[in-house]
């Protein structure tokens, strides 16, 4: 499902969630600054490193927190205030807890009896839809983290929900579950409910999702299509270290490449420190570069390569 | 959606919201450790029942001062300090709480049946026990007056030790400091107090109901007996109403938090 993106790509048309000017604080920490962006139909990525304020914004979204400063909406409504609003959005957290001694029928049947779901096939449906109908009379408490998880993402499912709040969904599971489980919120938001889910990993929330919120330190970093958020890591400078037998002359060598912007000879400890907007290239032209002028490369190491330092990088 | 297995599907019955908050305050609250941790005051309450005997007065009058004091002093408050801190805090520190929080079930539903299931524990628990222990003094004739009294005090302190889980995530500390401090240090001198303490008015009942109870239980300026009970519901009462308008505004975090 293709969703149409109006001028600023923090905003979704048709928005069943809205965050206006949220600010959210913790003592001296700011989890939240002045953030305002708004959830659609479809799946929406929400994309920073540990400590960004994800968890926090889906805290707020789901109700489960009060804000300091602003707004959340969910179809309208003051997920804090109305508790009505649960009705239709479910939040499935990062962390692993789950209830005691319960097996995970049962737990999935206390969900759908909370929610009054009627549909007397519901639980087992949603059970079957993670995968564990097999395992639906085994305790909670013995299942490992990802089956946790899908337990946890079966009892959010049970009630039809249209708008779900998925917390790192797919910590913890293997990589079948993990195809498995993408398949199934990019058919949920092909169904066209509002599907909201946070992660640190890029590529994760590529396959995910059609449009992502980028948030460091609390506040909105970049948004839009995973292409625009690509886009923007691609065009910024990123920075490698070089170790070799002869800095001198592979620094020489390095300026000759297209790809490289610059390079900082660091004569102290004898290293290279290079710049470019084309990491992959250099890092194949490099040991090419090496062999052809018969230099030894000790080491090769990006500086910046860690999905933090982009996103920083984002918000400068 | 579509099931992923051919497991042939069961059927669930639906069940009312409050019977299904009371249920799971049941399965998922006390596990074995929070059995244990209630059972061992109650094997207390026996074992003061036992003391009693060695007391060199009636055993009417031996099993009155030693149950007012270490049954209704002691035993009750830790108990039921467990049930409460069970049926809710325990549930928040852990993180899950969140499941039954964020439902459209009003929040007056998630108190009362969470305080619907931990009364039941306690009247399964620490009432028999406290009668069983006038039995063991050789006072049958205490055992009613002492089953109604822990009765009516641990339901009383389940709902006031809900409402403390409300308040704060360190429920369990500050149950005990309710409990010593307020009730046992603050209630002994000051009437005001105990006359909305679940400890000396469970006390008040089990001596108003007695035939003839020592003149040193006997506090003034507090109701006694059934008058008493009433005293305790209408305290039970509101404190529910404190723990619902406390729930409607918790604030969640989660377990690593």
């Amino acid at each position: 499902m293709s969703v149409e993106l109006p001028s600023d790509p923090a905003f979704a048309t048709d928005a069943t969630v809205e965050v206006d000017a949220v600010s959210v604080w913790f003592g001296p920490k700011v989890a939240l600054s002045e953030l305002s962006c708004s959830f659609g139909a479809g799946v929406s990525g929400l994309l920073g490193p540990n400590g960004a304020g994800k968890t926090t914004l889906m805290r707020a979204i789901a109700g489960l927190s009060g804000v300091n400063e602003g707004t959340v909406r969910v179809a309208g409504r003051d997920p804090r205030r109305d508790r009505s609003v649960h009705r239709s959005m479910v939040l499935v957290p990062e962390d692993e807890a789950v209830p005691n001694g319960l097996t995970a029928r049962q737990l999935v049947c206390y969900s759908a009896n909370l929610r009054q779901v009627s549909d007397r096939h519901a639980p087992d449906r949603a059970l079957g839809t993670v995968g564990l109908l097999d395992v639906a009379d085994r305790s909670v408490g013995t299942f490992s983290k990802g089956m946790r998880q899908r337990a946890k993402i079966a009892a959010a499912l049970v009630s039809n929900p249209s708008v779900l709040v998925l917390d790192e969904p797919l910590n913890g599971a293997d990589p079948v579950q993990r195809l498995h489980l993408i398949a199934l919120f990019k058919q949920l938001g092909s169904d066209g409910r509002t599907v909201i889910v946070s992660s640190h990993v890029l590529s994760e929330v590529e396959r995910l999702a059609e449009r992502v919120i980028v948030l460091v330190h609390g506040r909105l970093a970049a948004a839009g299509g995973h292409r625009a958020i690509r886009d923007a890591m691609d065009t910024t400078p990123r920075h490698m270290l070089v170790r070799c037998d002869d800095s001198r002359r592979l620094a020489a060598a390095l300026v000759g490449l297209d790809s490289v912007t610059g390079v900082t000879f660091e004569a102290k400890r004898d290293e290279l420190i290079v710049q470019t907007l084309r990491a992959r290239e250099v890092a194949v032209a490099l040991p090419q570069l090496a062999k052809a002028a018969s230099i030894r490369l000790l080491e090769v190491r990006p500086l910046d390569d860690s999905l933090e330092s982009l996103f920083r990088e984002l918000v400068r | 959606m579509t099931a992923s297995t051919s497991t042939p599907t069961r059927l669930w019955r639906p069940r009312p919201r409050l019977l299904a908050i009371l249920v799971y305050t049941w399965q998922s609250c006390f596990p074995l450790k929070r059995w244990a941790a209630i059972l061992m005051p109650c094997v207390g309450a026996l074992l003061f029942g036992l003391l009693s005997r060695a007391v060199d007065a009636g055993p009417d009058r031996a099993f009155a001062n030693v149950a007012a004091e270490g049954i209704f002093g002691l035993v009750m408050p830790i108990a039921a300090l467990v049930i409460g801190d069970s049926v809710l805090g325990a549930e928040v520190r852990a993180g899950s709480f969140y499941f039954t929080w964020l439902s459209p079930a009003p929040t007056w539903q998630i108190v009362l049946g969470r305080w619907v299931g931990g009364s039941t524990v306690a009247l399964v628990t620490i009432a028999p026990c406290a009668a069983a222990a006038a039995f063991i003094a050789g006072s049958p004739s205490s055992a009613g007056a002492a089953f109604v009294a822990a009765a009516v005090g641990s339901i009383a302190y389940v709902a006031v030790f809900i409402a403390i889980g409300c308040l704060t995530r360190r429920t369990a500390v500050w149950s005990l400091a309710f409990v010593f401090l307020i009730e046992r240090l603050l209630g002994e001198a000051l009437t005001g107090i105990a006359q909305l303490s679940p400890t000396w008015e469970s006390r008040a009942i089990f001596v108003g109901l007695l035939d003839n109870p020592p003149d040193r239980l006997v506090r003034d300026g507090i109701p006694q007996g059934t008058d008493a009970i009433a005293r305790l519901l209408i305290v039970t009462l509101v404190v529910l109403l404190l723990a619902n308008w406390r729930m409607r505004r918790l604030h969640l975090s989660g377990a690593m938090d």
